[in-house]
C-alpha cells in the first residue's frame, strides 16, 4: 500500500514537472541528474544482502525518502545463499539482485574478480578509505571492529583480556577456570570464522599459540554470532573470541551482562561489502543505492540507527571509525579489499591451513 | 476423460515435479563445476573426494547411530501410546490425542533452542536441579541426548500408524486374554502389539528414514561438541573449499538416496504384510474399552511424563526466553522480566506480511496440497499395477534430500525450466517446493482414508454401470471428504512450521516467519527469534485447538 502510494506520487510528479531537473546530491557533478531520473523510470532497485531488514530497515526507509519513486525490494539470506542464488540466477539470466550486500568479503571480491560486477566510478569514492574499494567495482561500506565478547556478570574484571597476547596469558594462568568456557567461530563450518583466524595469522605472529590453547582449553566453536553471544550472556560459556562489533554493541544495548573489548594489540576491521551486478536490470537505481550507503547520509544512519559502524571519517556516533580510533589509536587493522582475499579461496592452501587449524584444537 | 489418461497424467505430473529437482542432483554430482557454467567437465572427482573424508564418514557413522537410537526410543513409547489410547480407558484419552501429535508440528529447531534455554548446562531447570543436588545429571549435547530428544520427538510417527492399525483389528483376542486373567501390560505385549507388528515395524523404517534428515536437533544441540549428521556436514562441506562446490553436495545426495531406496523397499513389503494381517482380520465391533484398573494412573503419569519432556519444558524454555532480557547463571528472572521483544516484533518490517503469508501458505496451500495429493492418490487407489510401485519410490524419494539441498534444487529447476521461471517469485513456488517435499507424509493420509473405504460400496457402483471416473467422483471422494478436512488441517500445520525447503525461493514480498527465523538468528537477534517462535507456535496451538473443536479426527 505505502510503496503503490509512492510509486503513484512518483508518476503524479512525472506528469505534472516533465521539466523539473532532479534533485542531485550536494557535491555531485551536475549530469547525476540523468541517473537519478533513469532510477525513477527504473522505479525499483532489488538488493540481496546479508543484513537483516530488521537493522537495514532506516536506510530502506531513509532511501526511499530521498528517492521517492524508487523503491526498494530487500531479501536477506545468509552469505552462503546469496552467493549460490546470484551465481545461479546470473547464469539463467533471469534477473538477480542489482546490488548485492554481504558480510562474505572474500565472496563478493570473488565474484567481482569474476566479472559479475559492474565498474562504476561513485561520486563518494573520494570519500571512502583507499583500501575499502576494489577496482571501482566492489566497495567497503562498513567498519566493523572483530572484538572479544565477555560476560559482565561472571568474569572477575582483572582476567578481561584486552588485547590478544593478554588471551593467552589468561588462557595460560586459570587454565581451569575457562575450561570449556571460550567460545569462537568455526573456521571449519564458517566462512567469516575461516576469515578471521586467516587474518589474525596474517597480522600476528604468536597467532598460533593462541589458536593451540584454544585446542587445550577444548574451547567451544559455533557457526552464528546469535549462539555465542546467546551463551555467553546465559554463563553457559564466558568469554568469545571474534564476534563482529555491531552485532555485539546492538546486543549490549539490551543486555548490560554483555561487555565488549577492542582489542589494543591490534583489532581487525571487516566490511559488509557492495556491488551492482553487471547485468543489473536497474543499474541506475542501483547506483542511487549503492551512492546512498556510501554518502554521509547514509552513513549516518549505517552508525547510529543500524549500529554497522560507518567507515566514512566525517560521521560521528558510537559505531563509527572515529570512534573506534579514539578507543584504540592506530590499531586498527582493516581487512584489505583486493584480490589477497582470494588467496583465502585457494583449495589447496585452505585445506593445509585447516589441517593446521585441527591440530591446533588439539593442542598441538 | 477416460480413467487410464486420468491415471497416466497424474502419475506423470507427479514424477516430473519430484525428478526434476533429483536429476538435476544425480547430473550434478558427475560434473567439476556447477552444471550451468559455460565450461563443465564429466568428472568422478567429487566422488573420490567425499569418499576420502574421513568427516564424510564419520558424519555418515553418526547419522546411522541417531537413527537407530531415535528408532528404538521412539518405537516402543509410540506403540504403546498407541495401545493405551486406542484400546484402554486411561483418563483423557478423548483430548489426549491431539496432543500427543504436537511435537510432529514444531519447529525442530525451535525446540532445540528451547532445550538449550531450558535444560541446557547453565538452563533455568539445570540450575534449578543443580541447587538442590549439587550438579547437573545430563548433558544435552551429547551423541546420546540428541538421539533421545529426535526419538522423543518421533514418538507421534509411530503412534499415528500403529494407532490405525490397531483401530482395524477386532477386539475379541484382547478380551479373551483379559477374562483369563492378562494384566493389560501383558495384553499390550503379548497380544496387541504382535498382531499390529506389521505396522509397527513400518513405522520404524519411517522413523530411521527420517533420521537421515534430522538437522534442526543436531545443528543446535550438536553444535558446541562439534557432532556431524549428514545434513549438518553439507553445512561444512559448502565452507570447506571456500566457494560452495555443488558436486560434493550432490555426491551426499546421492549417498543417502542409495541407503534410502533398500529401505523405501523394506517399507513396501512390510506394508503389503499389514494389509494382509487386516484384511484377515474382519470387522470387529467397537467394544468397551479394556479396564487398565490399578494402572490407569500410572500410564498417564507415564504418558504426561513423555509430553512434559518433549514438548512442555523446551516450549517453557523458548516462551521464558521471549519475555527476559537475559538468563542464566547469577541471573534471578524476576529482575530481567520484558515485553521489549514483541514490542520490537511490532516494529519489525515485513512482520505482518510475513504472517499473512505464513497462514495463506498453510490454509490455501494446504487446501490445493491436499487436492493434489487426492489426485494422485485416486489414481493408484486400489490399483494392481507395477506403477504403483513407482508411485511409492517417487513419493519418498523427496524426503531423500536435506532441506537445504532440496531448496537449492528447487531453485534450479524454477531458474532452468523456462515455462515456469515466472512462477519463481511468487507464493507458487513455495508451495509447489513444500508439496513435494511433504508428498510422502501428504499421501499417507489421504490413501489412508482411502483404504478406509470398503470395496463393496465401489465395487456396487460399479455394478450398477458406472465408469471408474464417476465411482471416483460419486463414491470414493465424497466419502472421504471428512478425512480429506483432516488432512488439510494436518498439511497447514505441518506448512506453518516449514521454512528450509523454501530458503532460496523467497523474495520481498514473499517472506514467511520461519524465513525471518533463520535470517534472525544469523545475526544473532535471539531476543525477536523466540519471541516470534512463540508466535509462529501460537499459531499452530489455535489451529489444533480449532481443530479439537470441530471434531477433526486426527487419525485420518
Amino acid at each position: 500500500m505505502v510503496r503503490f502510494t509512492a510509486a503513484a506520487l512518483a508518476a503524479a510528479f512525472v506528469v505534472f514537472a516533465p521539466q523539473a531537473q532532479a534533485q542531485v546530491p550536494q557535491g555531485y557533478p551536475a549530469d547525476y541528474s540523468k541517473i537519478v531520473d533513469a532510477a525513477k523510470k527504473e522505479g525499483k532497485v532489488v538488493v540481496y544482502s546479508t543484513t537483516d531488514s530488521a537493522s537495514a530497515n532506516a536506510l530502506i526507509q531513509d532511501f526511499q525518502k530521498l528517492y521517492p519513486g524508487v523503491t526498494v525490494e530487500y531479501s536477506d539470506l545468509n552469505s552462503t545463499e546469496l552467493y549460490n542464488r546470484f551465481i545461479a540466477e546470473a547464469a539463467s539470466g533471469s534477473g538477480t539482485g542489482d546490488v548485492t550486500w554481504s558480510s562474505a568479503m572474500d565472496l563478493q571480491v570473488k565474484l567481482a574478480a569474476d566479472g559479475y560486477a559492474l565498474t562504476y566510478d561513485s561520486p563518494e569514492i573520494p570519500s571512502l578509505p583507499k583500501w575499502a574499494v576494489f577496482k571501482n567495482q566492489a566497495f567497503g561500506t562498513t567498519y566493523e571492529p572483530i572484538t572479544f565478547v565477555y560476560n559482565k556478570r561472571l568474569v572477575p574484571a582483572e582476567d578481561v583480556p584486552q588485547s590478544h597476547a593478554d588471551f593467552v596469558k589468561l588462557l595460560n594462568a586459570k587454565p581451569d577456570f575457562y575450561k570449556g568456557k571460550v567460545t569462537a567461530y568455526d573456521p571449519e563450518r564458517s566462512g567469516v570464522g575461516y576469515l578471521f583466524v586467516n587474518q589474525d595469522v596474517a597480522n600476528w605472529p604468536q597467532a598460533w599459540d593462541l589458536f593451540k590453547a584454544f585446542g587445550k582449553e577444548n574451547i567451544k566453536l559455533y557457526t552464528s554470532a546469535g549462539a555465542m553471544m546467546e551463551r555467553v550472556t546465559s554463563g553457559e560459556h564466558l568469554v568469545a573470541y571474534g564476534i563482529f562489533g555491531s552485532y555485539a554493541l546492538s546486543r549490549s544495548h539490551k543486555d548490560p551482562n554483555l561487555g565488549i573489548v577492542m582489542p589494543k594489540d591490534y583489532t581487525l576491521v571487516t566490511s559488509r561489502v557492495a556491488f551492482i551486478s553487471a547485468k543489473a536490470k536497474n543499474p541506475n537505481a542501483a547506483k542511487l543505492f549503492l551512492d546512498y550507503i556510501l554518502s554521509k547520509r547514509g552513513q549516518e544512519i549505517i552508525a547510529n540507527k543500524a549500529e554497522l559502524y560507518s567507515l566514512r571519517s566525517d560521521v560521528t556516533g558510537e559505531a563509527t571509525l572515529k570512534k573506534v580510533e579514539e578507543l584504540i589509536g592506530d590499531k586498527a587493522r582493516p581487512v584489505p579489499i583486493n584480490a589477497a582475499l582470494l588467496e583465502a579461496l585457494n583449495q589447496t592452501k585452505r585445506l593445509t591451513f585447516l589441517k593446521k587449524w585441527q591440530a591446533a584444537m588439539k593442542g598441538q | 476423460m477416460r480413467f487410464g489418461w486420468y491415471r497416466f497424467l497424474v502419475i506423470a505430473v507427479a514424477a516430473v515435479a519430484v525428478l526434476a529437482p533429483l536429476v538435476l542432483v544425480f547430473y550434478q554430482s558427475f560434473l567439476d563445476a556447477p552444471f550451468f557454467q559455460p565450461v563443465t567437465h564429466f568428472s568422478l572427482e567429487a566422488y573420490s573426494f567425499i569418499l576420502g573424508e574421513s568427516d564424510f564418514w564419520d558424519a555418515f557413522v553418526t547419522t546411522l547411530l541417531i537413527g537407530a537410537g531415535m528408532t528404538a526410543i521412539a518405537v516402543p513409547l509410540g506403540a504403546i501410546l498407541a495401545f493405551l489410547i486406542v484400546r484402554t480407558d486411561l483418563p483423557g484419552r478423548g483430548w489426549l490425542e491431539p496432543v500427543i501429535l504436537v511435537p510432529i508440528f514444531v519447529s525442530a529447531i525451535v525446540l532445540a533452542f528451547g532445550y538449550v534455554v531450558a535444560l541446557g548446562p547453565v538452563g533455568i531447570f539445570s540450575i534449578m536441579v543443580k541447587s538442590w543436588i549439587g550438579f547437573v545429571p545430563w548433558n544435552i549435547y551429547s551423541l546420546v541426548s540428541i538421539a533421545v530428544v529426535a526419538g522423543l520427538m518421533h514418538v507421534p510417527h509411530v503412534y499415528l500408524y500403529t494407532a490405525a492399525a490397531l483401530r482395524g483389528l477386532g477386539t475379541d483376542l484382547e478380551e479373551a486374554a483379559r477374562v483369563i486373567g492378562a494384566n493389560p501390560w501383558r495384553v499390550a505385549i503379548h497380544v496387541s502389539l504382535p498382531m499390529v507388528m506389521p505396522a509397527i515395524l513400518f513405522a520404524a523404517v519411517l522413523v530411521f528414514f527420517l533420521g537421515f534428515e534430522l538437522f534442526g536437533i543436531p545443528l543446535v544441540l550438536g553444535d558446541p561438541q562439534g557432532i556431524l549428521v549428514l545434513s549438518t556436514y553439507l553445512y561444512k562441506l559448502t565452507n570447506l573449499l571456500g566457494v560452495p562446490s555443488y558436486q560434493l553436495m550432490a555426491v551426499v545426495v546421492v549417498a543417502i538416496v542409495v541407503v534410502t531406496l533398500p529401505l523405501i523397499y523394506l517399507q513396501r513389503r512390510l506394508l503389503r504384510q499389514s494389509q494382509r494381517y487386516v484384511s484377515m482380520r474382519g470387522k470387529g465391533q467397537r467394544a468397551a474399552p479394556l479396564r487398565l484398573g490399578r494402572w490407569r494412573w500410572p500410564a498417564f503419569v507415564f504418558i504426561a511424563l513423555w509430553f512434559l519432556v518433549t514438548v512442555v519444558l523446551p516450549l517453557a524454555g523458548i516462551t521464558l526466553r521471549s519475555f527476559v532480557v537475559t538468563w542464566g547463571e547469577g541471573v534471578k528472572l524476576a529482575d530481567v522480566l520484558t515485553l521489549d521483544h514483541y514490542r520490537a516484533l511490532l516494529n519489525f518490517p515485513n512482520i505482518e506480511r510475513g504472517i499473512l503469508n505464513t497462514l495463506a501458505i498453510g490454509t490455501i496451500g494446504g487446501a490445493f496440497a491436499v487436492v493434489g495429493y487426492t489426485l494422485v492418490a485416486l489414481a493408484i487407489h486400489r490399483w494392481n499395477s507395477g506403477w504403483v510401485r513407482f508411485v511409492d519410490y517417487i513419493v519418498m524419494l523427496p524426503r531423500a534430500m536435506p532441506g537445504i539441498v532440496a531448496g537449492l534444487a528447487l531453485l534450479w529447476v524454477f531458474l532452468f525450466f523456462k515455462p515456469i521461471s515466472p512462477l519463481r517469485s511468487t507464493l507458487v513456488s513455495l508451495w509447489l517446493a513444500y508439496t513435494i517435499v511433504w508428498f510422502a507424509y501428504g499421501m499417507r493420509l489421504i490413501s489412508g482414508t482411502l483404504l478406509q473405504v470398503a470395496p463393496e460400496l465401489e465395487e456396487a457402483a460399479r455394478t450398477v454401470g458406472a465408469s471408474e471416473a464417476r465411482v471416483m467422483r460419486d463414491v470414493s471422494v465424497p466419502l472421504i471428504r471428512y478425512g480429506m478436512i483432516a488432512s488439510w488441517l494436518l498439511i497447514f500445520l505441518i506448512f506453518v512450521r516449514e521454512y528450509s525447503t523454501g530458503i532460496y525461493l523467497l523474495g520481498p514480498g514473499t517472506e514467511v516467519i520461519g524465513s525471518l527465523l533463520v535470517s534472525l538468528w544469523g545475526t544473532g537477534d535471539v531476543d525477536l527469534v523466540s519471541a516470534l517462535s512463540v508466535i509462529n507456535v501460537a499459531m499452530i496451538g489455535i489451529g489444533l485447538a480449532i481443530a479439537v473443536r470441530l471434531g477433526v479426527r486426527l487419525h485420518a
